[in-house]
């Protein structure tokens, strides 16, 4: 490659990660900021409002972004390690990870920050477990996450890669989810969800065309929203991270449990024809945002260009 | 190239360099602000450094581990959003290819050596959480003629008290697909491999907490600490190169039943041997003694420090033969 190619490319990706969550935080519209010294949950407040029929109503801007766009601390409570001041927590295993104060520490070059928040987003223990003749396979994927990677080249990442949506409209017989088009670990397009509540069975599975977001019905049990969906097809990998593709047979059930100002989210993977076991994500937390005028700002177009100049195997 | 496609390019490129800058500005100024919130100007502790006391106290042992994890790659953070994060461990998942030479106990029929040497390929997957590791090994007699034995391949596996080997990776958790042989007597023996490489013996030293020790011996910094669990009564002493890397590794026993738990352990020639750039730094030569023999002697080709995708369920036969 041209070394101006090169510089090009490098100055696109210190600007575009660097500048990201300030853009973003702007684009907020003074909604609510992740604090950046920890990766703990926010703490519930205020009351859960309820829908004239008796359920949790789950309308609002969550987090008023998509979630893996905040960076380093936003995906590694996505990934279930919480980082304290003093302390960091492998949540799903429990294990109690080494921690270091933050002082006396080198200055590092973008590269090596760029190497470091790889590994910090994925140190976490809890992984899908697959049946072994798929081992070798996801490796693959992972290893060459920058050329294998469906939803690079602005295709959407598909449930439940998508995770927690961004903005939810709730009436008594459908939920409306908008997921806005990603730019951070993936560069994806602006996705929305109609899933209907009104207690509608699936279409047969034989009677569906396998797609990136599935058939989704939901109901609730109990204050939690269950989302059933099927019907998928086969190019999607269904987390963020790790190369973690699956079969057409694959079935999600995601759970929203609003607690005040807070809405959790867990989404079940079960796919008996890859993996051993169903695998369920650590549960992520999004904040409310509180200002009642806040609107999702519009996604740019997606356009990957950097993709045709990749050099190496290193993740973003 | 068109005139005005070209100066459009250079305008967009001087666009971006000045967009780069003032990113760059806004994170150093982030960075500037936490140091100074958090204070500065501490000097790394010297490896070797000259101390006329043999043992130091507790916070001797934590900065010397912490300058030990900084050395190897392991305690980091990041600038991605991560700047007023503190520092934490990011090792868990390693895979390592290798190639050298083992040595078995058994009488070499070309040499008369009492021990057998073997040509050998390295494979280990390994993880700390949960910890586990998965030692595959095809080796070949260095005495056997040209064309004679077949190579000998074990996959020996360990997590946590479970032990196993299996006849192909992943074997025994799918109906027909290979077979898990139950290997419990094996178990301490393969999880102090774990924690022997530099890796484990900075997660067990800290994990240790007070009872880590940190002296000096010949110039050089030793880190001294108990392991804890299934092997409690094993004592690992850790000595520290000029570059703050882990380069030997021993451990003692008093406990006669936990004997075949003595071993010396040499590392060095450390680099990033990864073929994605992890800034992980690992040994390129391991060299291990287990009573006063040799036992392995590897050069490392490749080590992925990525946190791959690496697990290891235990199939039901070994849970079960454990629980008898």
């Amino acid at each position: 490659m041209a070394p101006h190619l090169r510089l090009n490319r490098g100055i696109v990706l210190a600007a575009l990660l660097c500048l990201l969550p300030a853009a973003l935080f702007a684009q907020n519209n003074g909604g609510p900021r992740m604090d950046h010294e920890n990766t703990l949950p926010p703490t519930p407040t205020g009351p859960t409002p309820m829908t004239p029929d008796g359920h949790p109503d789950l309308t609002g801007l969550w987090n008023g972004l998509a979630d893996n766009l905040l960076g380093v601390p936003n995906q590694m409570h996505n990934v279930g390690i919480e980082v304290g001041p003093d302390s960091t927590r492998d949540i799903h295993s429990g294990v109690q990870i080494a921690t270091w104060p933050l002082q006396n520490r080198q200055r590092q070059n973008n590269e090596q920050n760029e190497r470091a928040a790889t590994l910090l987003r994925r140190m976490g223990s809890n992984r899908p477990i697959y049946k072994p003749q798929y081992w070798q396979r996801v490796k693959d994927f992972d290893a060459n996450s920058n050329e294998e990677d469906p939803s690079n080249n602005c295709m959407p990442a598909g449930v439940p890669r998508m995770g927690v949506p961004s903005y939810i409209a709730q009436t008594p017989t459908y939920l409306v989810f908008v997921y806005p088009g990603q730019g951070g670990l993936i560069a994806t397009a602006t996705s929305y969800r109609m899933i209907p509540t009104d207690g509608r069975k699936h279409t047969n599975i034989e009677d569906l065309d396998g797609t990136w977001n599935g058939e989704a019905i939901g109901h609730w049990e109990g204050d939690t929203m269950v989302v059933d969906t099927i019907g998928f097809n086969s190019t999607s990998w269904f987390d963020q991270l790790g190369g973690y593709f699956h079969s057409e047979n694959m079935h999600v059930i995601e759970r929203f449990h609003r607690d005040g100002n807070t809405l959790t989210w867990t989404a079940t993977v079960e796919d008996p024809d890859v993996l051993l076991e169903p695998w369920t994500t650590t549960p992520r937390v999004a904040l409310l945002n509180p200002d009642p005028k806040a609107v999702l700002p519009e996604s740019l177009p997606c356009s990957e260009r950097d993709f045709a100049h990749v050099v190496t195997k290193e993740h973003h | 190239m068109p005139l005005r496609a070209s100066m459009t390019k250079e305008i967009a490129r001087r666009a971006l360099l000045v967009a780069a800058l003032a990113a760059l500005a806004f994170q150093t100024a982030a960075g500037q602000s936490n140091e100074s919130k958090a204070g500065a100007g501490t000097k790394p502790m010297a490896a070797g450094a000259a101390s006329a006391a043999p043992v130091s106290n507790a916070s001797d042992a934590t900065k010397t581990l912490k300058t030990a994890a900084e050395a190897i790659g392991l305690a980091r953070w990041s600038g991605v959003g991560g700047q007023r994060l503190p520092e934490v461990d990011v090792v868990n998942t390693i895979e390592i290819w290798g190639s050298g030479t083992t040595y078995s106990p058994g009488p070499s029929s070309k040499s008369g050596d009492p021990w057998t040497a073997f040509k050998t390929d390295y494979h280990v997957a390994l993880g700390y959480n949960p910890p586990a590791m998965r030692v595959e090994m095809t080796r070949t007699s260095s005495a056997a003629p040209a064309g004679g034995a077949a190579p000998l391949h074990t996959i020996e596996v360990v997590r946590d008290n479970y032990a196993w080997d299996e006849s192909e990776i992943g074997a025994g958790l799918v109906p027909g697909k290979g077979t898990a042989t139950p290997a419990v007597a094996a178990a301490n023996y393969r999880f102090l491999q774990l924690w022997i490489l530099p890796y484990g013996v900075l997660k067990a030293a800290l994990a240790a907490g007070d009872k880590t020790k940190v002296s000096t011996e010949n110039g050089a910094t030793v880190i001294t600490f108990p392991l804890s669990g299934q092997l409690a009564g094993v004592t690992v002493k850790a000595t520290l190169d000029a570059h703050n890397e882990i380069a030997k590794v021993e451990t003692r026993t008093d406990n006669p039943a936990l004997s075949d738990l003595i071993t010396e352990t040499e590392y060095s020639a450390y680099a990033d041997h990864g073929e994605i750039a992890t800034d992980v730094l690992s040994p390129g030569h391991i060299v291990r003694k287990q009573g006063g023999h040799a036992v392995l002697d590897i050069q490392i080709k490749t080590l992925d420090a990525n946190n791959p995708y690496l697990v290891f369920p235990v199939p039901e036969n070994v849970k079960k033969a454990a629980a008898r």
